[in-house]
C-alpha cells in the first residue's frame, strides 16, 4: 500500500460520518490511513516530538470532525494545515526554550547526508529515506514530503504551505535536484557499499 | 461553443507549460506524482524514484503501535452531542411573559397615577376604575347665563336671604353657568317672592306691596326688571 493514494475513496464519506458520531471503527480505520503520512511529515519538520505533534494534531480533529465537510483529500489538507500549525507553534516554544544537549542527545542527532545517503542506498528503508529527505532546506523538505508521501497535488500543498501553486513546483523541483545529486554522489564515491540494485 | 473555446485555451497553455518544462522538471514532475519513469531512465533518477518509494512506503509497525491509545483519546475529545436546542425555545416563552407581566404592571401604575394620555385615562377608568381623566378646559356659555334654566326657582328658595346679592346690586348677569346657587333676595327679607317674582309676575307683585318699586328682592337679574314693571302697574 503506497501512500499519495486515497485508499479511502469511495467509502469516505461514511467513514467520516460514522468517526464523526463516535463510531470507534470508523475512527480507527480513517487513523490507519492518514495516521502513517501525518506522523512522517511531522518527523521530517520536528524529529523526535513528532508523536507529541500528532496526538495534538488528533485531538483537534476530534473537537472539530463534526464541522467538517469535504472529500478525503480536502479532509487530508485541512488535517495537515493543522498539524503545520502545530508544528510552526512546536518550533517557537523550542526557539525560546532551547534543549541543552546531553550525552545521550547524540543518539538522536540526525546523521550527515552523506552517511545518511550511503544507509538510503544501503537498505533503502522508509526512515532512511525520511531520513534522506530531511537534510533537504526546511521548506523543500516539508513540500517534498506533503507531495510524495501524503500525495497532495500542487494547488493542495500550496493552500497548506501559503504560497503559490508555482513556488511550490519550484521548490520541489529544487528538492529533487538536489537528492538526485547527492544520491549520485553517494553511488559515485561509495561504490564499494554495494549500493543500489536498479 | 464557449466550452469549446475554453477547452482549446486550456489545451494551448496545458501545452504550452508542458513545452516550458525542462526534462528534468518533467522528470520531476512524474516523481512527484507517483508515477514509474520506466527502464530508459537514468540511474541516478532512477535512485531518486526509489528513495521516494520508501519514503512513501506501507506504514510500519511502530506507526500504527498507537492505534487503541489515538481511538480512547478520540473518543474521549469528541464533543458532547447537544440536547436537541431544548433550552432556546423554552426560554422565549418565558421571557416573553416576563416582559408582559413587567409593561402590565408599569401601565397599571401609571394609569393609577393619572399620567396617561385622556383616552387611555378613559379606558383605565372604565377598565379599572382608575381616576377619571381632568375635564376639559371651561369655555363660557353665554346663552346659559342669560336665560336661567327652570330649576332657579328651587335654587332661589332653598337659600336664605341675608346680606346682599351680588347681582342683585347691579341687576347684570352672572358670568357663572349657575346663577342660582348665589341669588339671595334682600331688602324686604321675602325670598319666596321674589324667587316667584322671575317666574311668576304677577303674584309677586300682589305680595311685595306696593310702590316699592326700587325693592331690590330679587335675585335674578331678569326678575328684579319683571317684578317693577308688574308691582307698579297692579298699585
Amino acid at each position: 500500500m503506497l501512500y499519495g493514494r486515497f485508499v479511502l475513496d469511495g467509502d469516505f464519506p461514511d467513514v467520516l460520518r460514522l468517526a464523526a458520531c463516535g463510531e470507534a471503527a470508523a475512527f480507527a480505520r480513517l487513523w490507519r490511513d492518514t495516521h502513517p503520512p501525518l506522523l512522517r511529515y511531522l518527523w521530517v519538520s520536528v524529529g523526535d516530538a513528532a508523536e507529541d505533534v500528532a496526538a495534538d494534531v488528533w485531538l483537534d480533529v476530534a473537537r472539530r470532525i463534526g464541522s467538517f465537510h469535504g472529500g478525503e483529500q480536502e479532509f487530508r489538507g485541512w488535517l495537515f494545515t493543522m498539524a503545520r500549525r502545530k508544528m510552526i507553534d512546536r518550533h517557537r516554544y523550542e526557539a525560546r526554550r532551547p534543549v541543552s544537549p546531553t550525552a545521550n542527545g547524540e543518539l538522536f542527532e540526525r546523521p550527515a547526508p552523506d552517511d545518511t545517503v550511503a544507509a538510503a542506498l544501503e537498505y533503502i528503508s522508509t526512515e532512511t529515506a525520511l531520513a534522506l529527505i530531511a537534510t533537504l532546506p526546511r521548506d523543500q523538505a516539508e513540500i517534498v514530503v506533503l507531495r510524495v508521501v501524503v500525495g497532495l497535488d500542487a494547488s493542495a500543498v500550496a493552500q497548506i504551505v501559503g504560497k503559490s501553486a508555482g513556488a511550490v513546483r519550484v521548490a520541489a523541483h529544487r528538492g529533487l535536484r538536489t537528492l538526485r545529486e547527492r544520491v549520485a554522489d553517494a553511488t559515485v564515491t561509495s561504490p564499494g557499499r554495494g549500493g543500489v540494485t536498479l | 461553443m464557449r466550452v469549446f473555446t475554453a477547452s482549446l485555451a486550456e489545451m494551448w497553455f496545458s501545452a504550452r507549460r508542458r513545452s516550458r518544462l525542462s526534462p528534468d522538471e518533467a522528470t520531476a514532475e512524474l516523481m512527484l506524482a507517483r508515477r514509474r519513469l520506466g527502464q530508459h531512465a537514468p540511474a541516478s533518477q532512477r535512485t531518486l524514484e526509489l528513495v521516494l518509494a520508501a519514503a512513501a512506503g506501507p506504514a510500519t509497525d511502530r506507526e500504527l503501535a498507537g492505534e487503541a491509545a489515538a481511538v480512547t483519546a478520540f473518543l474521549a475529545a469528541l464533543p458532547e452531542p447537544e440536547p436537541a436546542r431544548r433550552r432556546g425555545p423554552r426560554r422565549i416563552p418565558v421571557l416573553a411573559a416576563a416582559f408582559m407581566l413587567v409593561a402590565l404592571v408599569a401601565l397599571c401604575g401609571t394609569a393609577e397615577a393619572g399620567a396617561l394620555p385622556a383616552p387611555l385615562q378613559r379606558l383605565a377608568h372604565q377598565a379599572i376604575n382608575a381616576p377619571a381623566p381632568p375635564p376639559a378646559a371651561q369655555v363660557p356659555r353665554p346663552s346659559a347665563d342669560v336665560t336661567p334654566g327652570p330649576g332657579a326657582t328651587g335654587s332661589h328658595s332653598a337659600s336664605a336671604g341675608s346680606g346682599s346679592s351680588q347681582e342683585s346690586s347691579t341687576g347684570k348677569p352672572s358670568a357663572s353657568p349657575k346663577p342660582t346657587h348665589t341669588s339671595a333676595s334682600q331688602g324686604n327679607g321675602q325670598p319666596t317672592a321674589s324667587a316667584s317674582a322671575s317666574t311668576q309676575p304677577s303674584t309677586s307683585a300682589t305680595d311685595n306691596g306696593k310702590g316699592n318699586g326700587g325693592t331690590p328682592g330679587q335675585g335674578g337679574g331678569n326678575g328684579n326688571g319683571n317684578g317693577n314693571g308688574n308691582g307698579n302697574g297692579n298699585g
